[in-house]
């Protein structure tokens, strides 16, 4: 084997040694976190309690309440949670091939929060049943309103994906009014307790809402790892895509709809837990590069660790204390900031695109700033010459590719100016 | 999208001028609009305040104050020229100079970001501004030796500078480019919502609307000492920002292109930063945190305008103020709800039509 094939393998073996760190990372703060809370208890006596009622000899009647009726569905949930939100930020930031994308880019918190929140305001259920289970089914469904919407809208029209961050962003922000005119001509208790549900907890997880959520999210969470190849493809743009055979679009809408429903069923029992799904993959991303084989399980690891080591946290301020959210927001915005600022490299920014690829779009980007004005480019056309047809292709590539540039889409220029003049692009590109 | 924005072969010299002078007729038509839209909401809005006169009678009063122009004491003028110049313009005015100063910043932020969903809240002011604002409420001190509303104020500017601090600071440590620019954005105000959400959470349910209020953005209450400070700073602000558009369209080619064309492009960001980031925390310590307009204004300039940002700067400006006036004077006709929701009520759906409905002929930039 040659040199450089053993680096790639001695790269390839650190990530997944990353990931094995914070599974077993995980699997102890899963362990650890049986013995915190309000509850007193040693972390040794606490474990003693969970196997003893793995086992099934239930010696401490009142410890096994604490430990296995309280916090070992919490930590499930805590994984879950960690875990899901991870691997669905990890999904959009590549099928949307923006840093800022997350879980709740499409409007899915808005529409769960504003699904509690008609819950908690004026006791509205879109199907009444006992107990918290109302209000979590009224966060489910709202939801996957914006999610449907865009679905809806891309099987008429085709949609780039800026089109739908900006029709999920309209969705939001309508969503959050209405939200906002319930808040502000209610008491200020349901504003306090519709605050609460936003900032998300797990203290409210009981077993009996675990089937439900592991059932929901475990095959999502399969499905979505399984489309690691597809989701690589999507990464280095449309284009590129489908010269691989891939049809960006559907991959695009399949992993849309199958994030937000794990993301609706996760968000709709705990909260709008934020932090984790947008940095989780940042994170990972930092260590481990940008290949979704190894970013994928990464992340989950990571997002899980983290969300249950920030539960314990909370757990050990007490039950008026911060919520979970809160501690992981704290700990980790100054974390996040401090890596970011340490890398060398922006991991984000990497070119994983091949030479020639960037070498044609700076090509482009020159000619379609420096002509920017079609008269003026137009002139040139006019003048002949060898470099004629290209300076002709961008005025007629106009508006609406300037546009693309200025928003610092240049595949859509790029693939433009190939689809309709192939061979002329490569005049200027030889001379470079 | 690969729409086809022209036909296959290269215009002619006159289809492309023709073309030219539609596009100009466009804008000239947007700003037309945008200007008269705003002089009628004036009216409209002195006319709520003070019913008792009519349309064009308001307007008169208005100019007569301008012009110096004074009525006998406790005449029907002279109680309308009271209402309307203590209460409706300096209302009005907070809308147009919030509106115009936001929509700018958020012109400026897309295009420095290169990112369509920059905001001028992408660095963290938002939060900032809104712990320094929680804190003065809940805690009750402020930042400062004021108090009462100006403690709130002060704070919340103080707030709103720490993450633009915080990244000038770094500036030299770190690669800027725009993903690590708002990823750094992101970690602040991570860290503030935290902070923020304790506090919120640490008291009781009064003082905790109280603060949700705020957060909300509201234009209430707006005296003329208030619009003085945020006129100054969002005037220096615009003046920059409209002098330096031609650098925002290098800029917004990528780094790369902007470097080899001659930009300094690390300098260029930073001092862009600094300068929006005060002209925002001066609007935002004011009125508290109105969204969509930033993020709203320039995109939709876009959709019926093109990219340059030579245009869609200054269209942005007249657009901002226009839809804040026309959400202010709605706010004001139904007491009790705050500027920012009818803002979003309003704006979203309109917002949603047009990218969904987006014209492939001219406009389409999505």
């Amino acid at each position: 084997m040659s040199s450089k094939h053993q680096e790639y393998h001695a790269e390839n073996r650190k990530k997944v040694i990353f990931t094995i760190i914070f599974i077993i990372i995980a699997a102890a703060a899963f362990f650890l976190t049986l013995g915190f809370g309000v509850y007193k208890i040693s972390i040794v006596h606490a474990l003693e309690v969970f196997f003893d009622h793995l086992t099934g000899n239930i010696v401490d009647e009142r410890g096994d309440y604490y430990i296995w009726e309280l916090r070992a569905p919490r930590a499930l949930a805590a994984i879950l949670v960690g875990a899901g939100l991870s691997l669905a930020g990890v999904v959009m930031q590549n099928d949307f091939k923006n840093p800022l994308a997350e879980p709740y880019t499409m409007g899915i918190s808005s529409g769960a929060f504003l699904g509690a929140v008609l819950a908690m305001a004026y006791g509205f259920y879109i199907i009444p049943i006992a107990g918290n289970f109302g209000e979590v089914i009224n966060a489910f469904v709202l939801s996957l309103v914006p999610t449907a919407i865009i679905v809806l809208i891309s099987m008429f029209r085709k949609m780039t994906p800026t089109a739908m961050i900006l029709t999920g962003v309209a969705i939001m922000f309508l969503f959050s009014s209405i939200t906002q005119i319930i808040l502000v001509t209610s008491p200020s208790e349901t504003v306090a307790s519709a605050y609460e549900w936003r900032v998300g907890t797990f203290s409210s997880i009981r077993w009996q809402h675990i089937p439900i959520m592991l059932g929901v999210s475990a095959p999502l969470i399969v499905l979505l790892m399984l489309f690691y190849k597809k989701l690589n493809v999507m990464y280095v743009g449309d284009r590129s895509a489908k010269t691989l055979g891939e049809d960006p679009r559907n991959i695009r809408i399949i992993t849309l709809v199958l994030v937000s429903f794990l993301t609706a069923i996760l968000v709709s029992f705990t909260g709008t837990i934020g932090f984790i799904g947008l940095v989780g993959p940042q994170i990972a991303r930092i260590f481990v590069g940008s290949n979704n084989k190894y970013l994928i399980p990464a992340s989950m690891a990571f997002g899980a660790a983290f969300i249950l080591i920030a539960d314990t946290v909370a757990k050990v301020t007490g039950t008026n204390g911060l919520p979970v959210g809160v501690i992981s927001s704290m700990v980790g915005g100054p974390l996040f900031l401090y890596i970011l600022a340490k890398q060398k490299k922006s991991a984000w920014l990497r070119s994983d695109y091949p030479f020639a690829v960037d070498l044609y779009t700076g090509v482009a980007e020159l000619l379609a700033y420096r002509f920017q004005d079609p008269l003026h480019a137009g002139e040139i056309g006019d003048a002949g010459g060898q470099h004629a047809p290209v300076f002709t292709a961008v005025p007629a590539a106009s508006d609406e590719l300037r546009g693309d540039a200025a928003h610092g889409h240049h595949s859509t220029l790029l693939s433009h100016l190939l689809d309709e003049h192939p061979g002329q692009l490569l005049a200027p590109v030889r001379l470079l | 999208m690969q729409t086809r924005a022209m036909s296959e072969e290269p215009l002619s010299r006159e289809e492309l001028k023709h073309e030219y002078h539609k596009l100009i007729a466009k804008r000239l038509i947007l700003i037309a609009v945008g200007v008269i839209g705003i002089i009628v909401f004036v009216g409209l809005f002195s006319l709520a305040v003070y019913p008792g006169v009519s349309l064009s009678e308001s307007y008169v009063i208005i100019w007569n104050h301008i012009m110096g122009n004074a009525y006998t004491p406790r005449s029907l003028e002279w109680w309308a020229d009271r209402y309307i110049w203590n209460t409706a313009i300096p209302h009005a005015l907070a809308a147009i100079i919030a509106g115009a100063g936001l929509a700018i910043c958020g012109s400026l932020m897309q295009a420095l970001m290169s990112n369509p969903l920059a905001d001028p809240y992408s660095t963290g002011i938002s939060s900032g501004a809104c712990f320094g604002a929680v804190a003065s409420i809940v805690v009750g001190t402020a930042f400062s030796t004021f108090s009462g509303t100006y403690g709130t104020v002060f704070s919340a500017f103080v707030g709103a500078m720490v993450p633009t601090a915080i990244i000038i600071i770094l500036a030299d440590r770190i690669r800027m480019t725009p993903a690590t620019l708002i990823l750094m954005g992101t970690a602040i105000s991570y860290f503030f919502n935290s902070m923020i959400t304790y506090l919120m959470i640490s008291t009781d349910a009064d003082t905790l609307k109280n603060a949700y209020l705020w957060q909300i953005g509201h234009l209430d209450g707006m005296s003329w000492d208030q619009i003085f400070p945020m006129f100054v700073v969002t005037l220096i602000g615009s003046l920059f920002v409209i002098f330096m558009t031609n650098k925002l369209n290098v800029i917004s080619l990528g780094d790369n292109s902007a470097k080899s064309l001659g930009l300094d492009v690390r300098k260029f960001r930073i001092i862009s930063l600094g300068i929006m980031s005060v002209m925002t925390a001066g609007i935002i310590s004011f009125t508290g945190i109105i969204g969509f307009v930033g993020l709203v204004s320039p995109h939709i300039v876009r959709l019926v305008i093109g990219s340059d940002n030579k245009f869609v700067v200054p269209l942005s400006m007249i657009l901002g103020s226009l839809l804040l006036l026309i959400a202010d004077y709605m706010a004001y006709q139904l007491s009790g709800i705050p500027v920012g929701v009818i803002m979003s009520l309003i704006g979203s759906p309109v917002f949603f039509l047009l990218i969904v409905f987006q014209s492939k002929r001219t406009g389409a930039v999505y």
